[in-house]
């Protein structure tokens, strides 16, 4: 395994781990799908380099694009979560348990 | 919610099920993926009550990390095998890690605990949305990347869903949790069987969807969200209620009915793959969700409570129902003989 592999797979998985064991805020929690989708970014990015792929560059334009939406919508759930459960705190949502 | 947007949403949901189903690239998989994720979350949230807006966040983020770990696990495939094809997937600890995206979107356990909490949040079409349509693209994805699967590791995951989704529907009363644990269970039926059959997978796949429906659409026409709900429906719609005992014992698996077929081809299928210890602990556990449905069945039509009703009263409406009711109960309770013939042509 290569430094480059090292580095985007070692920060998917700490921001994996961040988004299912630090539950405090929901803000951290978009921060970290965020960072999840850079590395992704990152990796699908080198990816046409190394193996020199020239027609695959536009693939990562196209899964940033899809996370900015996600990334859109998780904040406009922050917006609605603030609004109904008066504060973005993961232990409020607690309604709908079994 | 405005018209228009409920009509984008759901055009937006057709298309995403439709990329992926007939994508042949991960990152269009993904793509589909993320528009049906995306599509959904207003039909979720539309009634701006604090449960809607719970349920939408819990299952924002549960798919958006499904996603992602699905689309990690076909990156690293590229980065050691050069290929981004759905069905070349052949680097073993992706193989794993897509097993476990996949589980986290349909809902298989032990990554199961989102599901029961977002249909409870919704309105009963909205969950029949979310246990059926968007089961399908995720299905498709493990139909497809069947032959790299491991074995082990899918029929523990069906065995465990299968017990959770049985034994935790014993202790529910609203009946969106009850089918929640319902769809659980028959999602550990598809996932035990998709390694050596996998179209006898869809074939189940495409029954439970047809239960599940005439299901949800009857509970729907008289507005049951609880047992106690239930108790009183056949004031309403005697006929109906009727016909929801038989669509529950079809989703049971009772004999005569269309749901005895696929629970039938399943344990013959494991029987001739030498697994017959897996066919009787599966036939087993079927037998608490046997228990479930029947307490279904019995508070929709056989007995009046013994006690003075302490609810409000339902009163008769001549209300239009929807007549799709009617085709997918009338489907869901007389197909099984003509088993032979979709067995043959799917």
């Amino acid at each position: 395994m290569s430094l480059l592999h090292l580095c985007f797979y070692s920060a998917f998985t700490l921001s994996g781990l961040g988004l299912a064991f630090h539950r405090t805020h929901f803000i951290s929690a978009l921060l970290c799908l965020e960072s999840m989708m850079l590395s992704l970014y990152v990796a699908l990015s080198i990816w046409p380099i190394q193996t020199q792929t020239p027609s695959f560059t536009l693939i990562p334009v196209l899964m940033l694009a899809f996370s900015a939406c996600e990334a859109g919508t998780g904040l406009a759930m922050l917006v609605s979560s603030t609004r109904t459960h008066g504060s973005d705190h993961l232990h409020n949502l607690n309604l709908l348990q079994c | 919610m405005n018209p228009h947007a409920k009509l984008i949403c759901t055009l937006s949901l057709i298309t995403g099920s439709t990329i992926t189903i007939s994508s042949n690239h991960w990152v269009m998989a993904w793509t589909g993926l993320e528009i049906n994720t995306l599509a959904i979350i207003p039909l979720i949230s539309k009634s701006h009550h604090p449960r809607a807006v719970e349920a939408s966040i819990k299952y924002f983020l549960v798919q958006a990390a499904a996603s992602a770990l699905l689309l990690f696990s076909s990156m690293s495939n590229a980065w050691t095998t050069g290929q981004w094809d759905i069905t070349q997937l052949t680097n073993p600890t992706s193989c794993l890690l897509l097993t476990a995206a996949i589980a986290i979107k349909l809902g298989l356990a032990p990554f199961h605990f989102w599901f029961p909490e977002v249909l409870q949040g919704t309105s009963l079409t909205t969950a029949l949305l979310l246990s059926t349509v968007m089961k399908f693209p995720p299905m498709t994805i493990l139909f497809m990347t069947s032959s790299s699967l491991n074995p082990t590791m899918l029929t523990t995951l069906a065995l465990i869903s299968a017990t959770l989704g049985g034994w935790m529907g014993l202790n529910q009363t609203q009946t969106r949790k009850i089918l929640a644990f319902s769809s659980i269970s028959h999602m550990g039926w598809m996932a035990v069987i998709i390694i050596y059959d996998p179209k006898l997978s869809i074939l189940t796949f495409y029954l439970y969807v047809l239960m599940t429906a005439a299901v949800f659409l009857s509970l729907n026409t008289t507005k049951t969200l609880k047992l106690s709900t239930m108790m009183t429906s056949w004031t309403k719609t005697p006929v109906l209620n009727a016909t929801l005992m038989l669509a529950l014992l079809s989703l049971a698996g009772l004999p005569p009915l269309t749901g005895f077929m696929p629970k039938w081809l399943i344990l013959q299928e494991l029987t001739k793959q030498e697994m017959t210890v897996t066919a009787v602990i599966i036939s087993m556990l079927s037998l608490l969700g046997l228990f479930f449905y029947l307490r279904l069945a019995y508070y929709a039509t056989i007995t009046l409570p013994p006690n003075s009703a302490n609810h409000m009263k339902q009163w008769h409406i001549n209300k239009h129902t929807n007549p799709m009711t009617a085709i997918l109960t009338s489907l869901s309770t007389t197909l099984l003989p003509l088993s032979p013939m979709m067995l043959t042509s799917i």
